[in-house]
């Protein structure tokens, strides 16, 4: 994951040939970061026709501005504020409803929850009675049902391995309330997977 | 042992594992069953969220974006050419009689009394500061609806 690696050389390197004309130099930025704007999109826009336009509105706004980078921050950073801030705009302009999340896989997911609740209830979870697959899904769909900014701060943090410093630069947020909200989506998320499985044991 | 439970907050710094929480906390936690649980569960939600498949878009985002971004100008343009000679002709207009006419141009400012020419500098640097703050004011507007402060 190139945003954890820093602010190094190579990316003033490649920041100085976009700015001397080298679009493939621009190609490489784009390789180096899709992942991470991905995790951004994916978590804030619903619909999936809407995200191909936003990803070509944060690199283009990232090409037009890229003069303007100081590398006060790590480049991966900096694209991630503007995948972040493009999205909350996208979001105000289309005005849109968060709609609740489909459930693609419902069979195995319905009959997963009960095995995984289990589990989780008799103290076994070192016992790996139930596969990461159905696992990981369990608790793709539990993420899924957070709120976006709880979702992106929950991805951003534990599964990019961000730190808060990084997470408040993306989002704009003071630290107090990157800290807060992420402990409240962790609360939340162990929450809705407790109260899943006592509603199933009934 | 302290019998008292940590909050949710403590117990989910311990099982991300940072070494600030109290020890106290610590000993209550490694001999409290019912946190210990707790903290499992965290452990298996981070770990977990870790694992997860990260999404793609299902697209070749690179190809995408180098095809709509501007083609880097290899020759003149006529815009170029155009601008050049705008230049060059403006220069002429004004360099050519500045040349011819020094004289005279020089003669006109000594007549000039001294306090006329400080208040034409002083009005056009206040006009150019106007101007300056303007275009400013104008650049933070722009960047504030890209989102970038």
């Amino acid at each position: 994951m190139n945003h954890i690696s820093g602010n190094n050389p190579a990316d003033k390197h490649l920041v100085d040939r976009v700015l001397r004309g080298d679009t493939r130099a621009f190609g490489i930025i784009i390789k180096n970061t899709e992942n991470l704007v991905a995790q951004i999109v994916f978590k804030m826009i619903p619909v999936a026709e809407d995200r191909k336009d936003l990803a070509q509105d944060i690199y283009m706004k990232t090409f037009h501005n890229l003069a303007g980078f100081k590398f006060q921050s790590k480049l991966s950073t900096w694209i991630a504020q503007i995948a972040y801030n493009s999205c909350l705009s996208w979001i105000e302009k289309k005005k849109l409803v968060l709609p609740g999340n489909l459930h693609e896989d419902e069979e195995i997911y319905e009959t997963t929850v009960a095995k995984v609740y289990n589990n989780i209830a008799v103290g076994s979870l070192s016992e790996n009675l139930f596969s990461q697959k159905e696992l990981s899904l369990i608790l793709r769909k539990e993420i899924e049902g957070l709120p976006a900014i709880y979702q992106t701060l929950i991805t951003l943090f534990h599964h990019e391995s961000m730190s808060y410093e990084e997470l408040c630069q993306i989002t704009g947020l003071p630290e107090g309330t990157v800290k807060s909200s992420l402990f409240r989506a962790r609360k939340m998320l162990k929450e809705n997977l407790l109260s899943k499985y006592q509603k199933e044991a009934l | 042992m302290n019998n008292i439970h940590p909050y949710e907050k403590e117990l989910q710094q311990y099982a991300l594992g940072k070494s600030d929480a109290d020890p106290k906390v610590i000993a209550h936690i490694e001999s409290c069953s019912d946190c210990r649980a707790e903290v499992s569960m965290y452990q298996m939600l981070f770990s977990e969220i870790k694992e997860q498949p990260a999404p793609t878009f299902d697209f070749d985002l690179q190809e995408f974006v180098l095809s709509k971004l501007p083609k880097p100008q290899t020759r003149i343009s006529t815009d170029d050419i155009i601008a050049g000679f705008l230049v060059i002709f403006t220069c002429s207009c004004i360099g050519i009689p500045l040349y011819i006419f020094r004289k005279f141009i020089l003669n006109t400012f000594i007549d000039i009394p001294p306090i006329f020419i400080y208040s034409i500098i002083i009005s056009t640097t206040g006009i150019l500061i106007i101007k300056i703050i303007s275009l400013y004011k104008k650049y933070l507007k722009q960047m504030h609806l890209l989102n970038f402060n």
